[in-house]
């Protein structure tokens, strides 16, 4: 069989210009909606900025840590097939270290309290002696405290930077000194092989911290899976558009349909098995209708139907249908129109998962002590009443409202439509773009750096013969 | 029952290289291949033989299918209309409870329906004898059968050189 494979193929990645105006264009466009929301759409606490931010920094950080995983997950598994793209994975990968500042910021909120994203911040609470002493934050402040936060962030995502930059340069060395010898991936595989055990346990911490601590109450045991299994959908949605991309620019020649095809079913197979941790967290909570944990599904289902109904068809029902057969996933269009809408179905996943906790979150900070307004102010504490049987008005007289105008805003827009947490609107687009140009821009940028193709890898020439 | 016994003249490569190179020059040539057989799926095969992909998975989605609507309605109907129960307090017809069910008849009508279908398909059936060329096809030997029935001689000398021009290893006659 004739195997025409070109090995003269084009390695060195060129940046082009009209892309990278576009996409600095793209980070500015980001920049100006977060300045926006900041200081004209938001309340006192800037709870809109602040769940943007956090928001898009954890999905994107997530997408490259969830990279360097599928890579070091195919490095150890001995597989060959992806070899011929997997630069695109290792440039993905070095976004960490940029992931890594973004979260700065909020660690820095979090002792500052520049921000109120999360309810156990506020430690006042863990004290028995004050009347609204909250005996389960109490209980979980040994895991969220400030210091979990800020050292758990800064340390695992740089041993995450560490790995990805180890098994970067490893890879970049053994295309400029590998031989037969294969000792250069043979350390790969060891740096691979550490990761994986390292990365499972860590980045369940890192969730809980960063996105389930937003619930401070309710805690579920499949979270973490279902918030990677999420990254993962997410991840192999954009390596996808961008290695059709740089197919469409002439690079990539030997990455054929049969590895598109073999992308498209980890799309198809990640979806079914996002879908199944979503449904397994759902239904078990769901059947044993307990309130303290109800409550979570209860807010999302009834006040936020849109983004809840949505998440599932857009995550589960498309890529299901759309990529079930064979053909979709060797085509361009099926391929492109579903990762776009994986993609964003995915960030909107994370919006649900973040938003209404910190909308709740900001609703008691700013409400409390407003007596008049208690009882709307607080619609949805019927839900969350248990942990919250400590009678808000006792002690609202002591509480001083600083800023009575936001405070008015936030309780009477409780029960209604609020743009930006009812439904992404248009400057948490601009935000996500903005984001978006920046992981691409860093990606883009990492692929400059090396050869495209590791041609001196052990699995090349076997990738370039993939057949599915 | 009558049964047409087929000659087969057949012919056994060593590699599945050069079975591909000789599937190719028979296919050129206009021979008539009757099947080829070999110890495992040969890639590139398929489309140099012009078989057509298989129907079998549009099969398996609409058993599938059969499955989710046969679990479905049925939980539906029994729980509904026949037997309603209150269970935990939920509503008789409690769909998230059904998902479980609908999900596994699902994966079992589509996985007996397939099996079936390809056993049906194939001729397969516990007890069945199928002939076989060579045995060591299903070892290390790669074939090429042609049927010979009322070949005249210039035909079976024209099919002699074509396994010999392709580098058969063995070539014989069979009955089947």
């Amino acid at each position: 069989m004739a195997h025409t494979h070109n090995h003269s193929t084009k390695i060195d990645f060129t940046f082009p210009a009209g892309a990278k105006s576009l996409l600095l264009g793209g980070i500015a466009l980001g920049v100006i909606c977060l300045a926006l929301t900041f200081f004209m759409f938001d309340d006192a606490l800037h709870t809109r900025f602040w769940t943007n931010y956090l928001h898009n920094t954890v999905f994107f950080t997530g997408i490259a840590f969830m990279s360097l995983f599928i890579y070091c997950a195919f490095t150890t598994a001995y597989a060959g097939w992806h070899t011929v793209m997997k630069r695109v994975w290792e440039s993905y990968s070095q976004f960490l270290i940029v992931g890594l500042i973004l979260m700065l910021p909020l660690v820095a909120g979090v002792f500052l309290h520049w921000h109120h994203l999360y309810h156990w911040t506020d430690t006042s609470l863990m004290d028995p002696a004050n009347p609204e002493y909250d005996h389960i934050l109490a209980g979980k402040s040994g895991f969220l405290n400030k210091y979990w936060y800020g050292f758990g962030t800064v340390i695992i995502l740089g041993v995450y930077v560490l790995f990805a930059n180890r098994l970067r340069s490893l890879s970049i060395k053994e295309d400029e000194n590998g031989t037969s010898d294969w000792s250069y991936h043979q350390k790969m595989r060891n740096w691979a092989a550490a990761f994986l055990p390292i990365a499972g346990f860590t980045s369940a911490a890192l969730i809980w911290q960063w996105v389930m601590s937003i619930d401070a109450h309710w805690y579920s045991t499949m979270f973490a899976w279902y918030a990677t299994a999420s990254w993962g959908c997410a991840a192999f949605a954009l390596t996808i558009l961008t290695l059709i991309y740089l197919k469409s620019l002439g690079y990539f020649e030997n990455m054929t349909d049969e590895h598109l095809h073999d992308l498209g079913k980890y799309l198809f197979a990640f979806s079914i098995f996002w879908t199944y941790l979503w449904f397994s967290q759902f239904m078990l909570i769901w059947y044993s209708n307990n309130g303290e944990e109800t409550t979570y599904f209860y807010t999302r289902v009834h006040q936020y139907p849109v983004l809840w109904y949505a998440n599932l068809a857009v995550n589960f029902l498309l890529p299901f249908f759309v990529l079930m057969r064979n053909s979709t996933k060797r085509k361009y269009g099926t391929l492109v129109f579903t990762s776009i809408l994986v993609l964003i179905g995915h960030w909107w996943d994370y919006f649900m998962m973040i938003k209404p906790g910190a909308l709740h979150t900001a609703h008691e900070a700013l409400g409390h002590g407003h007596h008049g307004d208690h009882a709307e102010g607080h619609h949805d504490a019927a839900a969350h009443g248990a942990d919250h049987a400590a009678d808000h008005g006792a002690e609202a007289l002591t509480h001083v409202a600083n800023n009575t105008e936001d405070i008015a805003h936030a309780v009477e827009h409780a029960s209604t439509f609020e743009a930006g947490f009812t439904l992404p609107g248009l400057l948490e687009l601009g935000t996500m773009l903005g984001f978006l140009s920046l992981f691409l821009y860093v990606a883009l940028n990492q692929l400059t750096k090396a050869k495209l193709e590791p041609q001196k890898d052990p699995y090349y020439e076997e990738s370039l013969h993939h057949h599915v | 029952m009558v049964t047409d016994s087929k000659e087969v003249f057949y012919g056994l490569y060593d590699d599945e290289e050069d079975l591909l190179v000789a599937v190719q020059r028979a296919k050129n040539a206009h021979l008539d291949i009757m099947d080829v057989y070999t110890p495992f799926p040969v890639h590139g095969l398929d489309p140099i033989l012009g078989l057509s992909e298989s129907r079998l998975h549009i099969a398996g989605f609409v058993y599938g299918a059969t499955g989710t609507l046969t679990a479905f309605l049925f939980m539906t109907w029994v729980f509904t209309r026949d037997w309603p129960i209150i269970f935990g307090g939920k509503p008789y017809w409690s769909v998230p409870a059904f998902i479980p069910i609908t999900f596994e008849l699902t994966v079992l009508f589509a996985a007996i329906g397939m099996v079936v279908s390809f056993y049906t398909v194939c001729g397969l059936a516990p007890g069945v004898e199928n002939p076989i060329l060579d045995d060591r096809i299903t070892d290390d030997k790669f074939c090429i059968a042609f049927q010979t029935n009322g070949f005249s001689s210039s035909e079976m000398n024209n099919l002699k050189g074509f396994f010999k021009s392709t580098g058969a290893s063995k070539v014989s006659t069979k009955v089947i």
